[in-house]
């Protein structure tokens, strides 16, 4: 059962911050319309988000078990694609000018 | 630490599943003895009150045939109609129509029933049980199909078919725009459609985790239940958006409540996010289970054990979790901020990485085989060249910039068809050919299937592989003419003619299969000699599957050294001595054995309760409001005798599995199948709760300014209602958890004083509905709470009721458990109900 | 070979130069996108030869291969790299093609079933209003302010920009260019009833901005 667990840890995390800053993203977003640039405010809070996302991975992969059953490398898999997942696909709110 | 508790808890399992043999009997009289238990009646009779996987499996599958049939001829109807710039063919009512019909019966009538028929069909021959955890959910479900898709249909013959494309955007689908019953046969039908899928992924979900055969551990199981879990999964978490969105547009359309209304603080782009929230996770739910039959059938084709199965796993689960990321790429053109698209285009490319695991695992496994090129060999390689072309072509599509040039233009009509013909055409007719003898018993006629083949790859991608060059130069999708472009005319014509040829193939391949079932010889038992239970019994499959059911020593086996003992009996549960259909139910994880369940026998009940639905649905199509109303009365009563039809009756007394291992009949289990399909129901319900308050959430961020009217939550009254309100439901819930005739009686007089309350304050103290977005979803989720407390009513009553039967004691636990789970869930989602309805209105 | 590489696409070029052709770019806007296209086109078609070649070799002998040089190598670092690369490139061309605030010219696009009346602003304030017939100058940078009077349209000049929808409550911005004075065909491309298919429409570039009041005379 905790090998289950661990394994959907990861991409549970994933969504979680996904939803936590594309909610955000359209909360702040809908406040400046047009083509302005992201304040800078707004820029940091999404990345604090994002961070925080990315460091639930930290207390995850120290819970991960060891060995090369499958129920041993399955929670480490989960957990790679979720930090992975996470990295990838907020990195925008890093990088992106435009609302 | 923490991996010394993993091994132990797995020797743990392993050593409670090595079960002792049973003595062998004599097969025949075995034989005998289940098929009088587990038949179906005889004749036209006997086909109504069928509720037997193998049955049904099929119906879906032939079913779903049929409609791929039909909109198949749609889909030539359209190529006629674009050969030519001015085609004068159809009339754009009638092509509107057609092209709206040819993309919902693929998607709800074809694809998704195929996958489901196929799953309820093999998937208990592949675990090692007799049928699905719930066999008149599996007749209800085909009926719902069956009717909502005739609804369909009939609407098309009598020119009412929906017109407004298979994705109904709003509001070219609100009453303003589309006034008629178009756009309510899609809602009404769909919905009703998407019972079925609701039912089979509840049971689906609950057969793989706890009807696996003994010892056959989660990390070991077959690759297509893994791909079944996941796509379940995905199902009973993808639909309540589509069906939540259905609701609120139908509300719209039939009673005026605005929410995608702009003038009234709705908005259209609500139904696109609920719609593509399904949306593209319905694209891998088709994908998955054809992935999953792929995963099965090449490694038997190369004679060798499938490459990379734990990354395999891995895949799929990126696959359920991604494919939820992804939704807004449907949606690049409407204006949404660029970091937004590229959150969304970083996930729709990084899905491409699992998908391409199984790809690479899967070329993997051919080279570390020996592929053999039989039929389903052959639309194993299609799929691959199809597929990973339309993949491509889906990567370019997540590449924001591209996008917004290729969207909606038939560059996005060819990658889709790559992806589904490729990815869930080709693989089912792999999977229909590579199972059809355990089918029919029989072997097909030599020639005419690789003929079909190379028919059908040439006429694919001569129709298709030009239309990417069509969109690139400009024409869009769902234009009946295009009399200013004659240089869009070549491509259509040279996609028309390979169109047909595409089509000829088809009838090939039906043709191919026509004469298998009925020139074909007799085939020998397991003919591709494969290691998985499912070959390992007589075919055609008996109606029982096995005459014991298997072990962990016969698992992992080559399927003919393991027929013979499974048939004489030296399984678990041999024959039906107990005159009733019996299955073993193991734990989640473990496989471990649990309980029996004894199962619910032929019945008409699943066709009543779908005609009753049906009748309401009708009603509401005709606007008869009121009496559709009523029509509920009568689908209320047959749920009661439905649940009626389980109760405990005859012999509760434990059963000797084998030698030495008795185990408690379900009425008597710690936790019943019954108890996981509700568990899995309402992670759908609540997935559709969620909807509605995502629709809440996103109308609040979207909506400007304040709503008009004077009612509200910050009224002290209303505030005093809700408050009572909470406490009866707590109470309620709390009630549940005692097993006494009292408790239930208590719980049946909670709900009906929070229900007065619930009405009370929707009288009083709400808003018309129709004035504003606010109003409409606060009425929504007041609906929805009110309904969930008129069932928890009706489950208490009904506990009551069996404690006043006497069928519930101290080891008979009867619906109780049911009603405690349902009851809390009530609770829980109306006490959220209430604080974020207050929140919104502090806010 | 090299040459042919190159070659190739002209051919193709030369083929796609039709009014509606996104593959016939008039302006920086639909000329990025366009080469986004070759760029991939060409890595999709190698990496579909790829797959073919490691499928039919996969009907030699059997062979043993590590299962992670298919799982990890192929499937994992492979399609990272490629897809990392490709999704870079179209970030940044979408960032280099979004509106800013600059001195483009701003002109607004009014959808309704079934036709577009578009709309644009002289130095002296007076708006000029023209039905089924957009025009901007040539070889600037023109915002096109997209409304919708009933239903979901969308604006698409496949030689200028990719397409933007027309959506009822909202006003959406997208950005095109032509670099040279000329015609160019537009339509609508989201589906919107009966008449979608006529729901047609040009731009006329002009090298002078505002244009003269008789070029523009309807």
């Amino acid at each position: 059962m905790r090998w289950l667990a661990l394994t959907l840890a990861g991409p549970m995390i994933w969504a979680a911050t996904f939803t936590l800053v594309y909610g955000l993203h359209g909360v702040v977003c809908a406040s400046v319309p047009g083509p302005e640039g992201l304040g800078q405010g707004a820029r940091l809070l999404l990345i604090v988000a994002w961070g925080l996302g990315l460091a639930a991975f930290v207390p995850l992969f120290r819970a991960l078990p060891e060995g090369p059953a499958l129920s041993q490398r399955w929670p480490y898999y989960g957990a790679w694609i979720g930090l992975v997942a996470t990295a990838f696909t907020l990195f925008p709110v890093a990088i992106s000018t435009s609302c | 630490m923490s991996d010394t508790t993993f091994t132990a808890a797995e020797q743990e399992s392993s050593r409670s599943t090595d079960i002792p043999r049973n003595p062998p009997q004599r097969a025949l009289r075995l034989h005998r003895e289940l098929s009088r238990v587990w038949a179906n009646d005889k004749g036209i009779w006997g086909q109504i009150t069928a509720v037997s996987h193998s049955t049904l499996g099929l119906r879906f599958m032939a079913t779903a045939f049929v409609f791929f049939a039909i909109g198949g001829i749609l889909s030539m109807l359209i190529r006629a109609q674009l050969a030519t710039h001015n085609g004068a063919f159809l009339d754009t009512e009638i092509y509107n129509q057609i092209f709206t019909m040819h993309g919902s019966i693929m998607m709800f009538l074809f694809a998704i029933p195929m996958l489901e028929g196929l799953a309820i069909w093999l998937l208990p021959k592949l675990l090692g049980t007799r049928d699905m955890a719930f066999p008149r959910l599996t007749a209800l479900g085909y009926w719902c199909y069956l009717f909502g898709g005739l609804i369909m249909l009939t609407a098309l013959l009598f020119g009412v078919a929906p017109r407004d494309g298979w994705f109904m955007y709003t509001p070219l689908s609100s009453a303003a725009h589309s006034p008629g019953i178009n756009a309510d046969v899609w809602l009404l039908g769909v919905t009703f459609v998407e019972i079925s899928a609701i039912a089979a992924a509840v049971e689906i979900t609950v057969t793989i985790l706890r009807q696996r055969a003994p010892g056959m551990k989660l990390t070991e199981m077959p690759l297509f239940a893994w791909y079944m879990l996941g796509t379940s999964a995905m199902m009973l978490v993808g639909f309540p958006p589509l069906i939540a969105g259905s609701i609120l547009l139908e509300l719209e359309r039939a009673f005026d409540w605005p929410f995608f209304d702009v003038a009234r603080g709705g908005d259209p782009l609500l139904w696109q996010h609920l719609f593509w929230l399904f949306g593209h996770p319905e694209v891998y739910i088709i994908f998955l289970p054809a992935a999953g039959a792929m995963s099965m059938i090449i490694p038997v084709m190369c004679r060798t054990k499938i490459l990379g199965y734990g990354a395999i796993v891995a895949a799929v689960l990126g696959l359920v979790f991604l494919s939820f990321g992804l939704w807004v790429h449907h949606m690049f053109t409407v204006g949404i901020p660029h970091m937004a698209l590229a959150f969304f285009s970083a996930a729709s490319v990084l899905v491409a990485v699992p998908t391409a695991v199984q790809v690479f695992a899967w070329i993997g496994t051919m080279w570390k085989g020996q592929p053999q090129l039989h039929l389903p060999m052959y639309h194993i390689l299609g799929f691959f060249l199809t597929f990973v072309m339309g993949g491509l072509t889906g990567v370019m599509l997540a590449i924001v910039p591209f996008n917004w040039q290729a969207h909606d233009t038939a560059f996005v009509t060819a990658h889709l068809h790559y992806v589904l013909i490729g990815g869930f055409v080709f693989p089912m007719m792999a999977a229909v050919t590579y199972w059809m003898p355990l089918i029919t018993g029989k072997s097909r006629i030599k020639g005419l299937g690789e003929t079909a083949f190379w028919v059908i790859l040439i006429g694919f991608h001569g129709t298709f592989f030009i239309m990417h060059l069509t969109g690139l130069l400009g024409m869009p999708r769902r234009v009946d003419v295009y009399p200013d472009n004659p240089e869009w005319v070549w491509l259509n014509l040279t996609s028309s003619v390979f169109g047909f040829v595409l089509t000829i193939g088809f009838a090939m391949f039906a043709l191919d299969l026509l004469l298998h079932i009925t020139l074909g010889k007799r085939e020998k038992r397991d003919p591709w000699e494969a290691p998985t239970l499912e070959w390992a019994m007589p075919i055609p499959s008996p109606n029982y599957n096995y005459a014991s059911l298997p072990t962990l020593q016969h698992l992992d086996r080559p399927a003919r050294d393991v027929i013979m003992p499974l048939a004489r009996g030296e399984g678990t549960l041999p024959g039906a001595p107990r005159n009733r259909r019996e299955l073993l139910v193991t734990r989640a994880i473990g496989a471990a054995p649990d309980h029996v369940a004894i199962l619910p026998g032929n019945t008409a009940l699943p066709l009543v309760l779908s005609a009753s639905i049906c009748a309401f649905v009708l009603l509401m199509l005709a606007s008869l409001y009121l009496v559709a109303a009523f029509a509920l009365i009568p689908v209320a009563a047959f749920i009661w005798l439905w649940a009626r039809g389980m109760a405990p009756e005859g012999d509760l007394a434990p059963v000797e599995v084998a030698p030495g291992t008795t185990l408690p009949i379900h009425h008597r289990a710690r936790q019943s199948l019954a108890q996981s399909g509700l568990n899995a129901l309402l992670v759908a319900d609540g997935t559709l709760f969620a909807s509605l308050i995502f629709g809440l959430a996103f109308l609040s961020v979207v909506t400007q300014g304040p709503a008009p009217g004077i009612a509200g939550a910050e009224n002290l009254a209303t505030l005093i209602g809700m408050g009572i309100m909470a406490v009866a439901l707590i109470s309620a819930a709390w009630a549940s958890t005692g097993a006494t005739r009292g408790a239930a009686m208590l719980g049946v007089a909670l709900n009906g004083v929070a229900l007065i309350v619930l009405v009370w304050l929707t009288l009083t103290q709400m808003d018309d509905p129709t004035l504003h977005t606010r109003d409409a979803l606060r009425a929504v989720v007041a609906g929805y709470v009110a309904l969930h407390m008129i069932v928890a009513t009706g489950m208490a009553a009904f506990v009551a009721n069996q404690h006043a039967r006497g069928e519930i004691d101290g080891l008979t636990r009867g619906a109780h458990p049911g009603w405690r789970a349902w009851q809390g869930f009530t609770a829980a989602t109306a006490v959220l109900a209430m604080i974020i309805l207050t929140a919104q209105v502090l806010a | 070979m090299k040459r042919a590489v190159f070659l190739a696409p002209t051919l193709l070029v030369a083929g796609c130069d039709t009014p509606l052709s996104a593959l016939a770019p008039a302006g920086p806007v639909a000329t990025d996108i366009a080469w986004l296209w070759w760029v991939m086109l060409v890595g999709a078609g190698l990496i579909t030869a790829m797959v073919v070649v490691l499928i039919a070799l996969g009907f030699r002998r059997p062979s043993e291969t590590r299962p992670r040089v298919w799982t990890h190598g192929m499937g994992l670092w492979f399609s990272m790299v490629v897809l990392t690369l490709l999704l870079g490139a179209g970030l940044w061309v979408g960032e280099r093609i979004q509106p800013r605030n600059d001195d483009a010219v701003t002109v607004r696009a009014h959808a309704f079933q079934w036709g577009w009346a578009f709309a644009y602003e002289t130095p002296d304030g007076s708006v000029v209003e023209t039905t089924d017939l957009l025009h901007i100058p040539a070889g600037r940078p023109v915002d096109v302010l997209i409304t919708s009077q009933d239903v979901i349209h969308s604006f698409w000049v496949p030689r200028l920009a990719g397409k933007m929808d027309a959506i009822p409550g909202r006003t959406n911005r997208t950005r095109l260019q032509a670099d040279m004075p000329g015609t160019y065909e537009g339509l609508c491309a989201e589906f919107c009833g009966l008449d979608h298919a006529g729901m047609r429409f040009s731009v006329q570039a002009h090298a002078d901005w505002p244009p003269d009041p008789s070029e523009t005379e309807q």
